[in-house]
């Protein structure tokens, strides 16, 4: 298998990995980099569990060559809570009873960040649109939309 | 294997044209291709700046063929001069879909109803085409499907570049509509586009495209013909439902519907998309 | 206004301290830190792959593995003959770890690969060749039970895996009596329970011929036991260590034991840890569904709405192997008959063999499935007596004290307050002009006393800690559903702590007390129980540590002990006290609850569980007139759950429950074509998306139940009982013509709107 050193922006941190280009990003953060926050669920674009926000959009990182990055901003669910402390969106997660088993949480966290990043303040048919490809078995999605609700209410103060 | 980012057009041809090291195959989004069977090297065209653009030129919308759904659904020029296209990548898969694959893709990977290329056939887009060696060709719409899946741009060879669509003027108007199983990550069961043009109330010219019926966005002529004149009542738009559902020739799928059911569908919907178009034709004074 | 039963004091977030406490695994699963069973690695692994038939019925003439062994990074590859394995199964044994002489459906197991990485495995697999002799196979269970179709297996004539037949009362007399007869024939597909993480384990093979699986499951005790008796291990030498799970919806309770099997045999030939995955498709393909059913059934009223009978004869499907279909099919032909007072029942039941994907269990085992039949034919009674389909269930309903036609002993009902309170919230009385609306009514047992009558209850063990805290060791799971939260809560109820202060120990078979496992709703009732007894037991062997601590008498204090001179004496002196005068132990309380044994008899007469839930669901819905397609609006589900532990995770449970049912009523079910499972993704097998639920109303009717913890109930398995029900009668009754087929798809509600006939 042929390599390419592929150099990207992963969460604030300069990488540079040399690896099949045509892997998915999917493995390239889960079982080169070690990023194991992403989750998969079908690797087939139709899960939405392996969200990433490639240069601040929500994208299905099992779909995206890893030669794709190249060049660009990749951001997971492990850069939301540096520090440890929560991101706004978790705290919310965790408050509105919005994660069952959490397979589908990071995902549906990373949509919902990017969501709140264009719209600051989404309606709830905004909402559902946004997590619109991201599937929960658990939840119902109910109290995931009053979760990203309440998430960009607190954003806002 | 190697995946080459290209940094102008000359370059992504230059990529294309030397075939030394494999084979190489143009690349956008990657969302239909990533799937399929891999050449040795992939050439991204989606960075390209001019191949992203949206403009209006000498009486003619110009669309990037590395135009995500997601910005063309964003873009008011595209709402306002071709309303279809825009709500067909509206509707189009889920919003991580919509996030990376373009319009280009969605026209030369050939899906017999992919959205956004049902959109384009409707709106009579011509499509701009490079070769390696670096002539570009005018090609009209219909002339893109070779059959099945199977597309007449040679991804190996060529790159789609962009999208020139005849821009809604006054009395002008299109609309796109689809329907699913499922209110997203969903392919259509049928779809349908159309683009009209008035004439004191009357319509003047049809343009109406149905999917999927055969292995390219099918353009219903006989009932665009039938329809010529009519007012814009609902009875007109009754007939246009059952002329089409007669007209059109379907498939249908254990897994997604019957020949029957298909057919009555896409009758349902040529009769509201053309009434749509219709409405916006009026409004655009 | 809707009334609201929550008692005074007792808060409308559950248990006391339920409003801001959350299972402190939630904060690994919210910041990407939680580790599911994909995200499992073991120094060394390798990755398994199994090789599957392409025939849905073949005798198998030849496999050589020769060429696969060959290729460079395979450590192992194994065909049936080389096992040397027992055939085994759940309720019967019908099959083997990789098929022996004969394939039976598309996807059977046929040889397994380990290698280096997953590349080299799949390699391996295309170098195996098999050679098949195909046979003929039959896909329609009607089919199978015809004379002279092909048998799947000797051992089962007829394609009969299971049948059964229920008489109680006089149905026939009651027929012949009856004022108005009703029947209708309905069908349902096979649903899968679609939870997002796929289904993989690492299996460790151990010297001394030991076993570690590390696996997320339901119920990993009896799997345990299962796997021992394959590979020929003593139980106490296999361990199952269940790291977090992604969803489990009763898909998990065995999870996919043939996965297991081979990736021990695999690590067994190998030498090494070997890790395999189903991928997507293979979830579809090769996992356990729910049996398909088709149900016939008639029932038998008096003029005045009064039930007097019914009968059904139904027939499930159960693909090529049987797995859990025995007990689905059985639970889904009686749980209904208890939901009303209906004085005679007579039942035929049968599984049947087919040449598709086996069958396990989805949650609430097929009851939902009669319930979209059973509650259809009221309606249809209803509109024939000219009655309103509510009135005719409340004059109906089971209430408490009643014993139900199979034995079933309700202590605590709210059924008719439930149905009454749907009603009221979907606005039964001023219902809309152009929409169709829907009721539908449940129960479901909590709490088994009969699957296994020996052992029928829960036990668990508390434990003071050093630190002050105390630990809960239960051998019930939580895959998201809330079972240690609540017994976080439970525990601190009983001993008067904050729920913060509660550890939760489980998922590891070698440290917690043997369980049945989370099915059946048995989880929040019996191990609830079990805690709650535990907890009890902890707290008087502190209170007597503290009075020997102390040299006085004690009471106690908000988790403390106060003496009679007035000091107060903490749980971390007392532990600390405890230590050093055992030089190592920690106060430790047992808590076994044993509920009493069922009087149930041959004929399946008698009480089942130690409590009994009930709901009602209802909804309005609109229909597209040209296209069929149907909208679901507005969604109502009260349930009588008992007491409320936590009210924010109970409602997490009814909308993903109804969330389910509705995938179920609309757009989910397999589709097959010649065996072939043709939607095995997720673009085609239609779980719903946030896009397609209706805004989902959820009311709790709080009943006092003697046996649950606090007078809880089950909640899990009944949230998704009535959905496909209630949805099928809005549909019913928009249409004004009954439906009696799942999903239903716009082409299937077109078709009854416009009558026109599929050629194809
Ligand atoms: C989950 C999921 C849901 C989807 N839902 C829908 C849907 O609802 N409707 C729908 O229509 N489609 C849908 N799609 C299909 C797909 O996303 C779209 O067709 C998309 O527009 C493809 O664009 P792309 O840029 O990703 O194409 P790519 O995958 O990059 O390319 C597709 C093909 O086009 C060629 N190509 C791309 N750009 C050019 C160019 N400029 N010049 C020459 N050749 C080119 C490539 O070589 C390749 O053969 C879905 C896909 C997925 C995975
Ligand atoms: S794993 Fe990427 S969408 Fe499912
Ligand atoms: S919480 Fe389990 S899939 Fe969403």
């Amino acid at each position: 298998m042929d390599k390419q050193v592929v150099s990207f922006n992963l969460n604030g941190e300069a990488v540079r990995v040399r690896c099949d280009p045509f892997s998915s990003l999917l493995s390239l953060l889960r079982d080169r980099l070690g990023l194991l926050g992403t989750k998969a669920g079908c690797g087939r674009g139709e899960c939405g569990a392996c969200t990433v926000l490639l240069d601040g959009l929500a994208v299905n990182a099992c779909l995206v060559p890893a030669g794709k990055a190249e060049g660009l901003n990749v951001e997971t669910i492990e850069n939301l809570s540096r520090g440890g402390s929560l991101h706004p969106i978790q705290e919310a997660f965790v408050e509105k009873g919005a994660v069952q088993c959490g397979f589908c949480t990071p995902g549906m966290v990373m949509s919902a960040h990017a969501l709140l990043k264009s719209d600051p303040a989404p309606g709830r048919e905004e909402i559902r649109k946004a997590i619109s490809g991201n599937l929960c078995r658990c939840s119902g999605y109910v109290q995931i939309e009053e979760a990203i609700a309440a998430a960009a209410d607190k954003l806002k103060d | 294997m190697k995946y080459i980012i290209a940094k102008s057009l000359d370059g992504a041809l230059a990529a294309l044209q030397d075939t030394g090291t494999g084979r190489a195959r143009v690349v956008a989004g990657a969302t239909d291709l990533f799937l399929q069977e891999q050449p040795d090297r992939l050439i991204d065209i989606s960075r390209l700046p001019e191949l992203q653009e949206v403009t209006l030129e000498k009486g003619l919308l110009r669309v990037g063929a590395a135009v995500t759904h997601n910005a063309a659904s964003a873009s008011g020029l595209i709402w306002e001069k071709a309303a279809a296209l825009a709500e067909a990548s509206t509707l189009l898969g889920s919003p991580q879909i919509r996030n990376i694959g373009t319009l280009g893709g969605n026209v030369a990977n050939a899906a017999p109803a992919a959205d956004a290329a049902v959109a384009l056939a409707a709106l009579g887009a011509e499509a701009v085409l490079f070769d390696s060696p670096g002539r570009f060709y005018v090609k009209p719409f219909a002339g893109l499907y070779a059959g099945y899946n199977c597309s007449r741009v040679d991804s190996c060879r060529e790159i789609l570049a962009w999208f020139l669509i005849r821009p809604a003027g006054p009395g002008q108007g299109s609309a796109f509509l689809r329907f699913t199983a499922r209110g997203a990550l969903s392919l259509p069961l049928a779809n349908a586009a159309a683009r009209v043009t008035l004439e004191k109330g009357r319509l003047k010219e049809v343009s109406l495209v149905v999917a999927p019926a055969g292995p390219a966005p099918s353009r219903l002529k006989k009932t665009e013909a039938l329809l010529l004149g009519s007012n814009l009542s609902g009875k007109t738009w009754s007939m246009a439902e059952e002329s089409a559902s007669a007209e059109v020739a379907v498939r249908g799928s254990a897994l997604r519907c019957s020949v029957e059911y298909r057919r009555r569908l896409i009758g349902i919907l040529a009769g509201r998309v053309l009434s749509l178009a219709a409405q916006r034709a009026q409004r655009n004074r | 206004m809707i009334r609201r039963n929550i008692k005074a004091g007792e808060g409308k977030e559950g248990f006391p301290g339920a409003r801001g406490f959350y299972d402190p695994e939630v904060w690994a699963k919210v910041t990407g830190r939680a580790r599911y069973g994909i995200d499992l690695a073991l120094p060394g692994m390798l990755q398994g792959k199994i090789l599957r038939s392409p025939h849905p019925h073949a005798l198998i003439r030849n496999v050589d593995l020769s060429r696969a062994r060959s290729l460079p990074g395979v450590r192992a590859v194994l065909s049936g003959t080389g096992l040397g394995a027992k055939p085994y199964g759940i309720v019967f044994d019908d099959e083997n770890p990789l098929a022996l002489d004969r394939v039976r459906y598309i996807g059977d197991e046929v040889a397994a690969v380990a290698a280096v990485d997953e590349q080299t495995a799949l390699e391996a697999l295309q170098m195996i060749s098999v050679e098949y002799e195909p046979l003929s196979a039959v896909f329609d269970p009607e089919e199978a039970l015809l004379k002279g179709a092909v048998t799947l297996h000797d051992d089962f004539p007829g394609n009969i895996a299971w049948e059964n037949r229920i008489n109680r009362g006089e149905a026939e007399a009651a027929f012949k009596d009856a004022d108005l007869v009703v029947e209708d024939t309905y069908a349902l597909p096979s649903f899968h329970p679609g939870y997002i993480e796929p289904i993989s384990c690492i299996a460790e093979s151990e010297k001394f011929d030991g076993l570690t699986l590390h696996t997320a499951l339901q119920s990993p005790h009896i799997v345990r036991e299962i796997l021992a008796g394959v590979l020929g291990l003593s139980i106490s030498r296999v361990r199952v260590i269940s790291p977090v799970m992604g969803g489990g919806f009763g898909g998990r309770v065995y999870g996919n034991l043939k996965l297991y099997l081979l990736a021990a045999f695999l690590s067994r030939a190998a030498g090494a840890p070997v890790k395999m995955q189903l991928t997507r498709e293979e979830e579809f393909t090769v996992g356990r569904p729910m049996v398909a059913a088709m149900i016939k059934m008639k029932m038998a009223l008096k003029e005045d709405g009064t039930f007097l009978a019914r009968q059904a004869d139904i027939i499930t499907d159960n693909g090529a192997y049987s797995a859990q279909a025995p007990w689905v099919s059985k639970t889904l032909s009686e749980r209904n008959d208890s939901l009303y007072h209906i004085p005679s029942i007579s039942t035929r039941v049968r599984l049947v063999y087919t040449n598709k994907v086996p069958t396990g269990q989805y949650r609430a085992y097929g009851n939902q499935l009669a319930n979209f039949a059973c509650e259809s034919l009221i309606d249809r009674a209803a509109g024939k007596l000219g009655m309103d389909p509510l009135r005719l269930r409340l004059k109906n309903c089971i209430g408490p004290g009643d014993t139900s036609v199979h034995g079933l002993q309700i202590k605590s009902c709210a059924l008719s307050r439930c149905l009454q309170d749907a009603a009221d919230a979907i606005g039964w009385t001023e219902r809309k002009k152009g929409r169709g609306y829907g009721i539908s009514a449940a129960i479901h047992a909590g709490g088994s006393i009969v699957f296994n009558p020996d052992f029928r209850g829960a036990s668990a063990r508390a434990r003071l800690e050093l630190d002050g805290r105390v630990t809960i060791v239960t051998g019930e799971q939580d895959y998201g559903q809330g079972a240690h939260g609540a017994f976080a809560l439970i525990a601190a109820r009983a001993l008067s702590r904050v729920p913060g202060e509660i550890n939760i120990v489980s998922r590891d078979t070698i440290l917690t007390p043997f369980s049945i496992g989370a099915l059946g709703m048995r989880q929040t009732t019996i191990g609830g129980r079990a805690v709650q007894l535990a907890a009890e037991d902890l707290l008087a062997r502190i209170r007597d540590c503290a009075a020997e601590l102390a040299g006085e008498e004690v009471v106690p204090e908000g988790g403390a002990f106060r003496t009679s001179s007035g000091r107060l004496i903490e749980p971390v002196g007392i532990a600390a006290f405890y230590c050093a005068k055992t030089s190592g132990l920690a106060l430790t309380g047992e808590g076994r609850y044993v509920p009493e044994k069922s009087d149930y008899d041959q004929s399946g007469y008698g009480n089942i569980a130690v409590t009994y839930s009930f709901a009602a669901h209802a909804c309005e819905v609109e229909i597209d007139r040209e296209t069929g397609a149907l909208t679901v609006h507005r969604f109502v589900a009260v349930h009588d759950s008992g007491r409320i532990v936590n009210l924010l995770t109970a409602r997490g449970q009814v909308y993903g429950g109804v969330a389910q049912g509705l995938g179920m009523a609309c757009s989910e079910g397999y589709i097959f074509e010649e065996g072939r499972v043709a939607n095995p993704t997720f673009s085609g097998y239609r779980i719903p998306t946030a896009l397609d639920l209706p805004s989902i109303e959820t009311l709790f009717i709080q009943t006092d139940d003697p046996e649950g913890p606090y007078g809880a109930k089950g909640l899990g398995e009944i949230v998704q009982v009535p959905t496909p029900a209630a949805v099928a009668n809005a549909v019913a009754n928009a249409l004004g013509e009954p439906v009696n087929e799942l999903p239903l798809t716009a082409e299937k509600i077109s078709r009854l709107l416009h009558g026109w006939e599929c050629a194809d």
